[in-house]
């Protein structure tokens, strides 16, 4: 099952792309300076990043554009770019569907039960890196439709922050495209959105409890003080940190959760050698994080 | 339903007649690879499987395929057992037999959901071990490949209760296993271990059959069977299970079965279970293009 043994299907351009060795080696450089790993159904979209790159600085080829990225005078610079261009244009609403499933049917009667052993019916949930809105009005949604049946006593509230004053400006606006809601199934979209000459406005309902925010995760004297949510996203941000920034960040969020909380990376990151306190809990086709509660067993019978 | 219990199974599975009697090619090569390696007759090997031409040609598609396949095209049967050895020959013979028995229930599990649970846990068993650095990984194939045996038998001596034991865990969304337990009172694990045993499977395998949601942690197998668990699970996670939706979380660390193998091979330390679960998704990928591809035509949602 190592590499050498998959083989090429047909004779694409991409499939050329994923015997190309450097393109390879590329992907182990960026899952070490970033987390981020590329799984082979993915290396198209790695191959069309890296050649918008190449073509920007004028690399005529992979070799080329990896001893750049190495060993090239400006290559912090680069790889920074590089990580600019594979995290962008990504987001849209209900963008990871099993772990939406597994915080809908799975995460929430949990969070919910421990709760109301504390005669709390409220649930608190950031955004961290919200980028032009998908992520937080998308959970929005999906607690909507959780408590919309028997919970009608519940309420919540998401907080959504950002570094980008831009992008908090697009979240206000709630204005989105065709892209962005094109995964949205066709009752969700006409239950929560408006038309608008072609475009897909969120409604109050859906905007009521969320609160946009910006904030440099790296502010240490804010973060500090952000406390007692139930439910953490963090998505493809913190592979803009070193080693270093990312532990601080990660046992921020830590900190910021209850006890029993959970906490979500992007689909293909890992907190492997970055933070030890989270237990990795698998659900049906997504991973995420645990906060344990003190003295609790999280292994059972499979 | 009342449970059956295990009282009706052991008299349902006395009468021999109903149970899948063992495909001639597997005992005959079973027979030919139990003596002294050295010698082993090669041509003895590609003339019982030759005997099946169909057999054959699965056996050559499957050796060809992306999952095993080494540099260079295999031509013949005869090329297949010196460029993959008799081991992996064994196996291929085994993945390609197996679907036919299944294909006699009419109801129940559809045989190409079973068969990719079946080839997934296989590859991952064995890929498993390897990270693992267990010696004499030979093993780890075969015993992920038959330890679903049970489920075979259940749909074939209880044609009315088991699709329904099928259809309650899909709509409850609970785990196979569990649901067999209560609607039954016995699992696929007793019934694979008694067709384990007609079928005179060695003692290990016969083991993890019985074991494989509820590892013995004394067993002489124990490596076994954990490593089977381990995959079984991971596989029913990241879309290779029985095709529908478990609502479970699972930490793998904290499962025995995973403890158990972290004391005894220090790899362990240096495997990131949540990479690792990424990774298994490019050869689920694989395992789905194989079995569409050996039973063409035949497509299911996964």
């Amino acid at each position: 099952m190592a590499l050498e043994t998959q083989t090429l299907q047909s004779n694409s351009s991409v499939d050329a792309d994923l015997a190309d060795p450097f393109l390879i080696k590329l992907r182990e450089l960026i899952y070490k300076v970033s987390g981020i790993y590329h799984q082979e159904v993915k290396f198209y979209l790695l191959a069309s990043r890296v050649r918008r790159r190449m073509a920007a600085i004028n690399s005529g080829t992979l070799a080329d554009y990896y001893d750049r990225l190495t060993t090239g005078s400006s290559r912090d610079a680069e790889m920074r770019s590089l990580l600019n261009e594979i995290t962008i244009g990504e987001t849209y609403f209900f963008r990871s569907k099993p772990a939406l499933d597994a915080v809908s049917k799975i995460i929430l009667p949990k969070l919910m039960a421990l709760n109301v052993k504390k005669s709390l019916k409220k649930l608190k949930l950031w955004s961290a890196g919200c980028s032009t809105g998908e992520e937080p009005y998308t959970l929005s949604i999906v607690l909507l439709e959780h408590l919309a049946q028997k919970f009608k006593d519940w309420s919540f509230e998401i907080l959504a922050t950002d570094l980008n004053e831009n992008s908090i400006a697009k979240c206000r606006e709630g204005l989105y495209g065709e892209y962005a809601v094109r995964n949205l199934p066709a009752p969700i979209r006409d239950r929560y959105f408006t038309q608008e000459n072609g475009l897909h406005r969120v409604k109050d309902e859906v905007r009521a409890a969320v609160k946009f925010e910006r904030l440099n995760l790296q502010d240490q004297a804010k973060v500090l003080f952000m406390k007692g949510f139930d439910l953490i996203f963090c998505c493809n941000v913190l592979i803009y940190f070193d080693g270093v920034a990312k532990k601080r960040t990660v046992e921020h969020f830590f900190n910021g959760l209850i006890p029993g909380g959970y906490f979500f990376l992007g689909e293909c990151e890992t907190l492997f050698n970055v933070y030890d306190q989270f237990r990795l809990v698998h659900f049906p086709g997504a991973t995420g994080y645990h906060k344990p509660v003190p003295g609790e067993s999280t292994g059972g019978p499979a | 339903m009342k449970p059956i219990g295990t009282d009706v199974l052991r008299r349902r599975i006395g009468n021999l007649g109903t149970l899948p009697v063992m495909p001639s090619v597997l005992q005959s090569l079973t027979e030919c690879l139990s003596g002294n390696p050295e010698k082993v007759s090669i041509d003895r090997i590609v003339e019982l499987i030759s005997y099946d031409k169909s057999l054959a040609s699965q056996v050559l598609r499957m050796a060809n395929s992306a999952l095993f396949r080494r540099r260079n095209e295999i031509e013949s049967l005869r090329e297949g057992v010196m460029s993959l050895g008799i081991w992996r020959i064994r196996d291929l013979v085994y993945s390609c037999t197996l679907p036919a028995l299944l294909g006699k229930s009419k109801d129940g599990i559809a045989p190409t959901v079973f068969w990719r649970h079946a080839l997934g846990t296989a590859l991952v068993s064995q890929h498993l071990a390897q990270r693992l650095a267990i010696p004499n990984v030979e093993k780890f194939y075969l015993a992920g490949l038959l330890h679903d045996l049970g489920i075979l038998v259940n749909s074939i001596l209880f044609p009315e209760q088991f699709p329904a034991v099928l259809k309650l865990a899909e709509t409850t969304e609970a785990p196979l296993y569990e649901v067999e337990m209560h609607e039954l009172g016995f699992s696929h694990c007793e019934s694979g271990r008694i067709l384990a045993g007609h079928w005179k499977l060695p003692e290990d395998i016969s083991g993890t059959i019985e074991f494989h949601h509820h590892p013995r942690m004394d067993a002489p197998h124990t490596d076994l069977t954990c490593t089977v668990y381990l995959a079984d699970l991971l596989c029913r996670l990241r879309g290779l299970g029985y095709g529908y939706y478990e609502a479970r979380e699972f930490d793998l660390a904290a499962e025995p079965a995973w403890q158990v193998l972290q004391k005894k091979y220090p790899a362990a330390a240096a495997l990131d279970l949540a990479l690792f679960t990424f990774e298994l998704d490019e050869h689920a990928n694989h395992v789905r293009d194989l079995v569409d591809s050996i039973f063409s035509g035949a497509t299911v949602a996964h």
